[in-house]
C-alpha cells in the first residue's frame, strides 16, 4: 500500500476527530466521532485488518454512537461548553505540532518491527511492539500537560 | 515518503495527546467520555500500526480486538454513571457537581 493512502486516511481521521472535539454543537460532535469510527475501521480493513476493522466499525459507529445518541437525548445536554475556543484551538494545534514532530522524528529513525526482532535477543518480545515506545512518551508528557491544561481551564 | 507504520503511530501519538488534551480541558462530562473515545482510537492504531512491519501481524489484531471491547464497555459504563449524575445534580459541569456536593 502506497504513503499517500495512509497519509490521505490519517488526515481524514485527524480532521474528523479535531472537528468532534471543538464543536459546540452536540449534533455535529455526534456525526463527526462516526465519521473518525468509520475512517478508522477503513484503515483497519485496508491494511489487512477486515475482522478488527469491521467490529471497530460495528463497536464505536454503531453501538456506542447509539448509546451516546440515547444519552444526550436523556441529558438535553446539546451544547457543549469548551471554554475559550481560541484558546483550545491554539494549544492544541501546539500539541499537534510538538507531538507530531516528536513522534514522526522518534519512530522515523527507530528500526521497524521486524529488524527489531533480528537485531535485540532477550528482549526482543517486548520491543517488537512499538507501542512501548509510544506509551513512554504518553507517560512523560500526559502528566505535565494535563496539571497544565487544567489549570488553563478553570473558571474565574 | 514515510512509511505507513511510521504515519500511523505518529497519527496515533497525535489522537491520544488530543484526547488527553480536551478531557482535561472540557467542563462536560459527555466531552469527557468523547475524549476518552479519542484516546481509545489511538491506541487502538498504535496497537494496530505496530504489526504493520513484522511478518505476521495476528498479535496486534488480537490486542486490538480486545482493546475494542474494553473500550466500548468503559463507554458504556461512563454513560451509565453520567445519567445517574445527570439524574442527582443537574448538571455535567465537573465543576457545578463538586460546588454541589460540598
Amino acid at each position: 500500500m502506497s504513503g499517500e493512502v495512509a497519509l490521505l486516511l490519517s488526515a481524514a481521521l485527524l480532521v474528523t476527530v479535531l472537528s468532534a472535539l471543538f464543536s459546540r454543537s452536540m449534533s455535529i460532535t455526534l456525526i463527526m466521532m462516526f465519521y473518525a469510527s468509520i475512517v478508522l475501521g477503513v484503515i483497519f480493513t485496508i491494511y489487512q485488518g477486515i475482522l478488527v476493522g469491521l467490529l471497530h466499525i460495528v463497536t464505536f459507529a454503531g453501538a456506542v454512537s447509539v448509546m451516546l445518541l440515547t444519552v444526550v437525548l436523556m441529558t438535553g445536554q446539546t451544547d457543549l461548553n469548551i471554554g475559550k475556543r481560541s484558546l483550545a484551538l491554539s494549544l492544541a494545534a501546539v500539541t499537534i505540532l510538538v507531538v507530531g514532530a516528536a513522534s514522526y522524528s522518534l519512530f522515523s529513525a527507530a528500526p521497524s518491527s521486524a529488524q527489531a526482532v533480528q537485531t535485540m535477543n532477550i528482549l526482543a518480545f517486548i520491543w517488537t511492539l512499538r507501542p512501548w515506545d509510544l506509551l513512554i512518551l504518553v507517560i512523560v508528557f500526559a502528566g505535565a500537560m494535563t496539571s497544565v491544561i487544567n489549570l488553563l481551564s478553570k473558571e474565574e | 515518503m514515510p512509511s505507513d507504520q511510521t504515519v500511523f503511530i505518529t497519527t496515533a501519538a497525535v489522537l491520544i495527546f488530543l484526547g488527553v488534551f480536551a478531557m482535561s480541558y472540557s467542563r462536560n462530562l459527555l466531552k469527557t467520555i468523547i475524549s476518552f473515545q479519542v484516546i481509545v482510537f489511538g491506541a487502538n492504531l498504535a496497537l494496530f500500526s505496530s504489526g504493520l512491519g513484522a511478518s505476521s501481524n495476528l498479535m496486534a489484531n488480537t490486542l486490538v480486538l480486545f482493546s475494542i471491547v474494553v473500550g466500548g464497555s468503559v463507554e458504556a459504563v461512563g454513560l451509565a454513571l453520567i445519567v445517574l449524575v445527570h439524574k442527582k445534580y443537574g448538571t455535567l459541569d465537573p465543576w457545578k457537581i463538586r460546588r454541589l456536593r460540598d
